[in-house]
């Protein structure tokens, strides 16, 4: 478990880091917490000849707020977003998402950038960025641009990031009104990557509901957003009939944990009781 | 962890019965403690393996030109290079092979593959480079070709099948006990009211020892001494097999055991990887060589256990009194087991454990398959408590019997003591329906009904499990028989005493002292425990079976009261009194009733080494005694019965242990905290067994748990306190110990497994097969619904 020989880069600016990695191409990869990427190294699962590390990078780790959005930089800790009272008051559905992540040691390294970057589609952070319709910014040699959550999750450990782009801070709507939001997964044991989960939204108004999000992981080769289910649930279906919906025709796949099967039924059970909490809470 | 103390405790002493702090926690929990990676040598290179990724083929080809020619790697053998050049590989713990004049009928054992590779993991060379990077470098530049064959998965497969895991042999059985025709029990059988059949299975697990296997060898072929640092739970055995293997004289070869992390059984015998580092160390000769087995490799290839089958027919009473049974073994023991045997002999013979069966007719097979080799794990014999208490609960099922009360009509109770089982085994003193009750009077069984009937009514899934067992500890056979206690105080009146236990986690180096200190009456601070060093430690099997307090223990009392012996001889001698009639307390010896009259061991000491003519007349200068001790009977038998309850969340079919309670026997407890710390330890790999840990291959023979993503053990949240009851009888013999380091993962299992079948049986839901993990007890909860 040694990964193969690398040459590290420790570069201090955007502008730096991705002129590297447009430079080095395939050969390269960017570095952040690598709770992720140095595992795949360490078993060989993936060899790179250069890193590029980007906790040194300048201007990377804010958390600060702009325009109706929260703006957490790329190398933002897990675990200084789960302890921001910022991220807990202005984006309460993250704060919830955040503990679920590993133990409290990998939240320490991993970042909200790399977990994104990463689209691991069993993991919890990217699932919140599409129910909340964030916006991802890229940064590339030629500048930056900004790229919908729902456009950015491709595959499996895929994402609309070019050559040469890093994830440079991702943007996550503030709601507002009386909302209530959950977050509920099955894990086998404490800390475990989720089998399958989900992470809701609702805002409500009287018994109402006048917006509903509601985004599954674990079920596919990325998070997916359950739209039907949500539109469902503002046109006054139960709880139970719109997870149903939200999980009808999903494919997920067999693992060593369970089968496709098992987690389309109890996905269905965890958005139920997700709905439950959220909607609890708005209405408290 | 709640400790509750039952009726028949003995009383303590000064240190044995104490729950004294662990002498090596300081070390171990401050991160210095000295396992083989941590051992450092001049001139040390690093060895790595390339492996197959193939369950079974045959080697077209090895290219190892390219792998030779990157800087820093100093050699690349294969199997071509070592095998030829072993001279034999054999354990001294299960005898020689067949042709050796033995009987143990060992797989077809080469450190490396040969023409062929077995499973996936199997080493096909070992290279050896300036450091473990470069040599996992060089490792991914060795081209092996292999010409795949499909593998064979599964023991039914194996039975099957006209394929051989190992070419030439006449089957894929491995060993065979086969069924006995008993005309009487045929009739018996016939003419019983009632005969139940089931088939228990479990699945494979593997020991994950937090040291994983490590080994540095080496041999100076200008002295021709060969030393070893390794990772064993045995000195002397890895010292034998290595002599056995090159040929060096076996008093030129050393072996060091400093810390070792964890064995559970795996490290009792030398195994092909290990081995052939010690053949790669005595070809290369020139520097030492070192192999830490990392995570992946110690999960992919190092020895596993536990998938066994067990077929067991039950006779009964209307009233659930038990006719007698047969049982047969099914045990998948891949390609390599490094206990060739089977264990079908002993399951057999303890299957009747707690009950009193007037028949057991055991039977059984081994079969080998394109897998990871078997190891002995913790309680390697267990499918028989597996087996036989989730039949007992089974039965209490059909006859409509509650499985308390079906226990009861069948448990042994003290009036039936000594008690000899039909499979001939003699109980002298154990307590096994006094540990059940304890158990239950701790549980408030009345309490948890009610509080499971409300539950039910809510749509809750309570239910609660009980299993009895007994411990078959501190086997005594072969090279297991005896320990020796090598003890010497030193001039300053401080102990040593030297022994061939291998502790990896026993607390052998607290416990040894406890009883030294406390039969030879010094403090406890003074004595140290020596081994896992071959030339300092005696030969001797080191620690598995359950047997360090048993026989390690006897021994270093025996050593004590002889030592204490001649300490009191001099005293008295010196002190003009009679040895009879002098005491010993915190080292120092006095005359009874006269405090004044005393000399303390600092000053007895030096007398005996220095000043012969103060001794009495014709006594042997020094303070040195052996001792070496065999315990009483082939066995010494503990007992304990374990009940748990649960919750099964119906929509997810996850389940949460909500109570765990343990009541145990182990004769007179060493230490009470490490009684706890044993219990607690098999108690959690046995909840591992049943709710997370399944070693699962593909139909090609891909191990699918490569990580600890993939392979989950319990963890701390997961594992509820564990609530220990003691009930202290006796061993027969000299210290009244008991063995019971593998009876918390012999119980738990099938304790938890009852426990979810209580709570599932009013669906219909009868459950036989491990694991029962969510997917599988949703699975179950789906089916019932139809
Ligand atoms: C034991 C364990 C348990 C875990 N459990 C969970 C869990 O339950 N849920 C969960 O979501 N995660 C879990 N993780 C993963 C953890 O959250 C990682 O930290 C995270 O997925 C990756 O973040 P990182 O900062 O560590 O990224 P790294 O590991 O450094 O990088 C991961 C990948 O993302 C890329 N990358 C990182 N940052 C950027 C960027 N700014 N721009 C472009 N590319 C980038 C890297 O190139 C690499 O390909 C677990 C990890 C471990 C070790």
């Amino acid at each position: 478990m040694k990964p193969s020989p690398f040459t590290y880069h420790a570069p201090e600016s955007i502008a730096e880091a991705t002129a590297l990695l447009a430079e080095l191409g395939d050969d390269a990869k960017a570095l952040a917490g690598g709770q992720s990427l140095v595992p795949m190294l360490s078993l060989r699962l993936a060899a790179f000849e250069h890193l590029v590390d980007l906790n040194r990078v300048a201007g990377l780790n804010a958390i600060e707020r702009v325009n109706g959005h929260l703006r957490l930089g790329a190398t933002v800790r897990q675990a200084t977003a789960e302890h921001s009272a910022e991220v807990k008051s202005s984006v309460p559905l993250l704060a919830r998402a955040l503990p679920h992540i590993g133990h409290f040691q990998i939240r320490n390294r991993g970042t909200v950038g790399g977990s994104i970057a990463h689209a691991d589609p069993a993991s919890e952070l990217p699932a919140v960025a599409l129910a909340l319709d964030a916006v991802i910014e890229a940064a590339g040699p030629g500048g930056t641009r900004r790229i919908a959550a729902s456009d950015f999750f491709v595959s499996t450990w895929e994402t609309a990031l070019n050559d040469g782009e890093i994830l440079s801070a991702v943007e996550f709507p503030v709601w507002s009104g009386r909302c209530g939001f959950a977050v509920e997964e099955l894990t086998r044991r404490h800390g475990d990557f989720a089998i399958v989960g989900t992470a809701v939204g609702v805002q409500v108004d009287g018994d109402a509901v006048t917006k509903a999000t509601i985004a599954l992981f674990g079920v596919g080769a990325t998070p997916l957003r359950a739209s039907e289910a949500e539109a469902a649930l503002m046109a006054g279906a139960d709880v139970a009939e719109v997870a149903r919906a939200a999980t009808a025709g999903l494919t997920p796949s067999d693992d060593v944990h369970a089968s496709g099967a098992y987690r389309t039924q109890v996905a269905a059970v965890m958005v139920r009781r997700a709905l439950t909490k959220a909607i609890q809470e708005a209405r408290a | 962890m709640a400790a509750t103390t039952g009726p028949n405790t003995v009383s303590a002493g000064r240190y044995v019965g104490q729950a004294v702090k662990r002498l090596e926690d300081p070390r171990l929990l401050s991160g210095h403690g000295r396992y083989v990676d941590d051992v450092q040598l001049p001139g040390m290179l690093h060895v790595a393996f390339v492996r197959s990724s193939v369950a079974r083929g045959t080697i077209v080809s090895i290219d190892t030109a390219a792998a030779l020619a990157l800087p820093g790697v100093h050699a690349v053998y294969t199997g071509a290079d070592l095998n030829p050049r072993v001279g034999m590989f054999w354990h001294t713990m299960m005898g020689p092979p067949p042709e050796l004049g033995g009987q143990t009928p060992y797989a077809p054992l080469t450190p490396l593959a040969g023409d062929d590779v077995r499973f996936v993991g199997d080493p096909i060379a070992v290279v050896i480079a300036d450091n473990r990077y470069i040599a996992e470098d060089a490792a991914d530049l060795v081209e092996v070709e292999i010409d795949a064959q499909q593998a064979i998965v599964g023991w039914e497969t194996a039975l099957d099948t006209d394929q051989r895991v190992h070419p030439g042999m006449a089957s894929n059985v491995g060993q065979e006990m086969p069924a006995t025709e008993v005309p009487e029990v045929e009739a018996l059988f016939a003419g019983a009211p009632h005969v139940f059949t089931r088939r228990f299975a479990q699945c494979r697990a593997t020991n994950v020892p937090m040291e994983p296997r490590g080994i540095i060898v080496h041999f100076d072929q200008y002295a021709g001494d060969m030393q070893i640092w390794a990772a064993t739970q045995s000195a002397s055995e890895w010292k034998a097999t290595a002599s056995r293997l090159t040929g060096v004289a076996e008093h030129r070869v050393k072996v060091v055991a400093n810390d070792v992390g964890g064995g559970f059984g795996q490290k009792m015998m030398m195994t092909r990887d290990e081995a052939a580092v010690v053949m790669a160390a005595h070809l290369f000769g020139e520097a030492p060589i070192k192999w830490t087995e990392d995570r992946r490799e110690s999960l992919m290839t190092a020895n596993q256990g536990r998938e066994e089958i067990c077929d067991v027919t039950f006779a009964v009473t209307d009233d659930g009194v038990l006719l007698g049974a047969k049982v047969v073994f099914w045990e998948d023991i891949g390609a390599y087991p490094s206990a060739a045997s089977s264990i079908a002999g002993m399951a057999g013979a303890v299957f009747p454990g707690p009950y009193k069966f007037p028949v057991v007719l055991p039977s059984g097979s081994t079969l080998y398959t394109n897998t990871v080799g078997k190891a002995a794990y913790r309680g390697p014999w267990m499918i028989e408590t597996v087996a036989r208490e989730q039949m007992m609960d089974h039965i209490a099922y059909e006859l409509g019997i509650d499985p308390i009360e079906i226990r009861r009509r069948n448990v042994i109770h003290a009036d039936d003591l000594p008690y000899t089982t039909c499979t001939t085994m003699v109980y002298e003193s154990v307590t096994p329906s006094e540990t059940m009750e304890q158990a239950l009077e701790m549980l408030d069984v009345a309490a948890f009904r009610a509080m499971q009937a409300e539950a039910r009514e809510q749509g809750r899934l309570l239910g609660m499990g009980v299993s009895i067992y007994i411990e078959p500890s501190a086997v005594a056979f072969g090279i297991l028989s005896s320990d020796q206690a090598i003890m010497r105080m030193d001039n300053s009146g401080k102990v040593i005493v030297a022994m061939s236990t291998g502790n990896h986690g026993q607390s052998l180096e607290t416990t040894i002292p406890q009883i030294v200190a406390e039969h030879l009456g010094c403090n406890i601070e003074d004595v140290l425990l020596v081994q896992g060093n071959t030339e300092s430690s005696p030969t001797g099997p080191g620690t598995g079976g359950s047997r360090s307090a048993v026989v390690a223990g006897g021994a270093a009392m025996t050593a004590a009261l002889k030592l204490k012996d001649k300490i009191v001889q001099i005293a008295a001698h010196m002190l003009e009194a009679s040895p009879d009639d002098m005491e010993v307390n915190e080292s120092v010896v006095s005359v009874k009733g006269t405090p004044a009259k005393a000399l303390p061991f600092a000053m007895i000491a030096p007398i005996a080494y220095q000043m012969p003519e103060m001794l009495p007349q014709g006594m042997e200068m020094g303070l040195e005694v052996t001792a070496r001790f065999q315990p009483a009977g082939q066995y010494t038998w503990s007992n304990a019965t374990h009940v748990c309850t649960v919750e099964i969340d119906p929509e997810t079919g996850m389940t949460k242990i909500l109570r765990y309670i343990v009541s145990e026997d182990c004769g007179r407890m060493v230490n009470p905290m490490v009684v706890e710390g044993q219990i607690a330890g098999g108690v959690v790999q046995g909840i591992g067994g049943v709710l997370f840990e399944n070693m699962i291959y593909d139909d090609d023979g891909n191990p699918l748990c490569t990580t600890f993503l993939d392979y989950l053990i319990p963890t701390a949240p997961e594992v509820p306190d564990i609530e220990v009851g003691h009930i202290e009888t006796l061993a027969p013999g000299l210290t009244g110990f008991k063995g019971m380091g593998e009876g918390g993962a012999i119980a738990a299992p099938p304790c938890v497994a009852n426990a979810i079948h209580d709570a599932l049986r009013h669906l219909g839901i009868h459950p036989t097969t491990f694991p029962l993990g969510p997917s599988q007890v949703l699975q179950l909860l789906n089916d019932a619904k139809g």
